[in-house]
């Protein structure tokens, strides 16, 4: 199947306290709020810091590494745009910096994904803006 | 140790307000193209009036759930103004709430506490659903509708990829293998070989091999790891124990119950192998004044085979890690020491959309009334049901007795 007859993949609805977050992936650079008061480190961003309710918000330069917390190979397209992607990898990724994100594991065989497997930032263009995926490590 | 002793009759004379199920009736699940969800709410309650001797004065309150949700859309939110209508009564408490697979067993405990307060003696129940076929766009909608839009969706979310990330895990933590999954499916089956009213009533027995044989869907998941979706319905009767009394001769007593509401999006639970089972579990025995060892039987929400296991051992029902070996010797199946899903499972009796939540509590009740049929357990004092909704978000567990 021709893929520019297929839809585009989804964009990140903008949500409040985000739009830094997704501004700068589209710089390709991977950032995390943290809380200027009980210096957690979260995810999701959001207008306040989930641990102690605080607006005073920073952001964190991360380090883009992180472990695979858990995974499935996907062999059954949910929507039409992912037609040509399967078999592609869901995953949770356990970030070094705590929070637990989802992403999709990319530039690697389907099959050799592992959990704990040792992952890194990478980013891929949705539309006018970039969304953070992960990748093996080397 | 705990505040009431073992005796759950003692319990219920402690309760100032007992509270039980007093009346279940569901549709078979099935296909019904020729039905809206209004349609099948008024055929829910049409087949329910028909099957017991109940009066108008007898449906005091009245909870009904949104209709059209899993179907995409156009969600009908007052169901429940329509139905008291339809049924021409004047309810002293009444709601169209949603909470998922944990609307129903969320309104069994809604109800007893608007039973227990004195704001009505009784409360009707009632659920319908429609679960889009598989390859007509439901499966977008759907994981649209429990991902986080912004922070999930864009990297293709998709139900069973999402519940097999947590049948990954467990394998990496316990060691469990995707055959153990496949026996859920198995011993599901047979259950529903057993359930006239099962959509897989009429089909033959699953084995490991045909569940791993069947089409990859997500690993490690195949087809018969996930349930069957079908539309269908039921209501559910909770009033005083007194009331419930003059309905049925053996009403099912909700003995204790808990609730638990841990996150929206997956990712947001750290720890895939809880999510809150265990806390609404242990709310629901310390309540009941029981223990893990006293549940005889268990209905647990099956969306996917991974699910039994997580719940059985988060209700304590296994040590954790167990459920598959659990699952592989036996146990679950008939003539099996721990029944599990005994009407054949969303597995295998079929997953209604918006009112799957129902299935299990209404089978939970037919085994405590002794009315299963074929599948009647012997020992049928004290079962626990378990559902929850979203993506394991949140959590009822009822513990029901005689």
């Amino acid at each position: 199947m021709n893929e520019s007859v297929l839809p585009q993949k989804p964009q990140p609805k903008m949500t409040p306290g985000a739009e830094h977050y997704w501004q700068s992936a589209t710089e390709e650079h991977f950032v995390l709020p943290q809380c200027e008061d009980c210096s957690e480190i979260f995810f999701y961003p959001r207008v306040w810091c989930p641990k102690c309710f605080s607006q005073n918000l920073s952001w964190y330069k991360a380090s883009g590494k992180g472990k695979v917390y858990s995974f499935s190979v996907v062999h059954q397209a949910p929507f039409p745009s992912y037609k040509n992607d399967v078999p592609y990898v869901l995953a949770i990724i356990a970030l070094q910096e705590g929070p637990h994100m989802m992403s999709n594991v990319i530039n690697c065989d389907p099959q050799s994904v592992l959990v704990d497997m040792p992952v890194s930032v990478t980013f891929e263009s949705r539309g006018e803006m970039k969304i953070p995926q992960f990748q093996p490590d080397n | 140790m705990l505040p009431f002793g073992n005796n759950k009759g003692e319990f219920r004379e402690l309760m100032s307000n007992p509270v039980a199920i007093a009346a279940v009736s569901e549709m078979k699940p099935g296909r019904y193209p020729e039905k809206d969800g209004y349609a099948l709410y008024i055929e829910v309650v049409r087949q329910f009036l028909s099957e017991w001797d109940i009066k108008p004065s007898d449906i005091q309150g009245l909870l009904a759930c949104p209709s059209g949700m899993a179907a995409g859309g156009n969600a009908d939110i007052f169901v429940h103004e329509q139905l008291y209508e339809e049924l021409g009564i004047h309810p002293l408490y009444g709601d169209t709430m949603n909470a998922g697979g944990a609307t129903y067993g969320l309104m069994i405990q809604r109800a007893a506490l608007a039973i227990e307060q004195g704001i009505a003696e009784s409360v009707l129940c009632v659920g319908a659903g429609k679960f889009p076929k598989v390859g007509t766009g439901g499966a977008e909608s759907m994981a649209r509708m429990v991902s986080h839009e912004s922070f999930e969706f864009p990297y293709g979310t998709f139900i069973p990829a999402i519940y097999a990330q947590v049948a990954t895990r467990h394998m990496h933590e316990y060691g469990t293998t995707a055959e153990q999954f496949a026996e859920v499916a198995v011993s599901t089956r047979e259950w529903a070989l057993k359930n006239p009213q099962a959509a897989m009533y009429d089909t033959e027995e699953l084995s490991v091999a045909k569940v791993r044989e069947s089409r990859p869907i997500a690993t490690p998941f195949h087809l018969y790891d996930c349930s069957i979706p079908l539309e269908g319905g039921a209501a559910v009767l909770v009033t005083s124990a007194n009331l419930a009394k003059k309905i049925n001769p053996q009403p099912a007593y909700l003995l204790g119950a808990g609730e638990y509401h841990s996150h929206r999006s997956i990712h947001q639970a750290m720890d895939l192998m809880n999510m809150g089972c265990a806390e609404a579990g242990e709310l629901a025995y310390k309540q009941a004044g029981l223990t893990p060892s006293d549940i005889q039987f268990a209905e647990i929400y099956d969306a996917f085979t991974v699910n039994p296991l997580v719940f059985m051992e988060g209700l304590g029902l296994c040590p954790k890690g167990k459920g598959g070996e659990a699952f592989q010797s036996g146990r679950t199946r008939p003539g099996g020491d721990l029944p599990i899903n005994t009407y054949g499972g969303l597995l295998s009796f079929g997953h209604t959309g918006d009112a799957s939540g129902m299935s299990m509590i209404v089978e939970g009740a037919r085994q405590i009334m002794g009315i299963a049929g074929e599948r009647q357990l012997e020992r049928n004092d004290i079962g626990i049901v378990h559902s929850y909704g979203g993506m394991m978000s949140e959590h009822s567990t009822l513990i029901l007795g005689k």
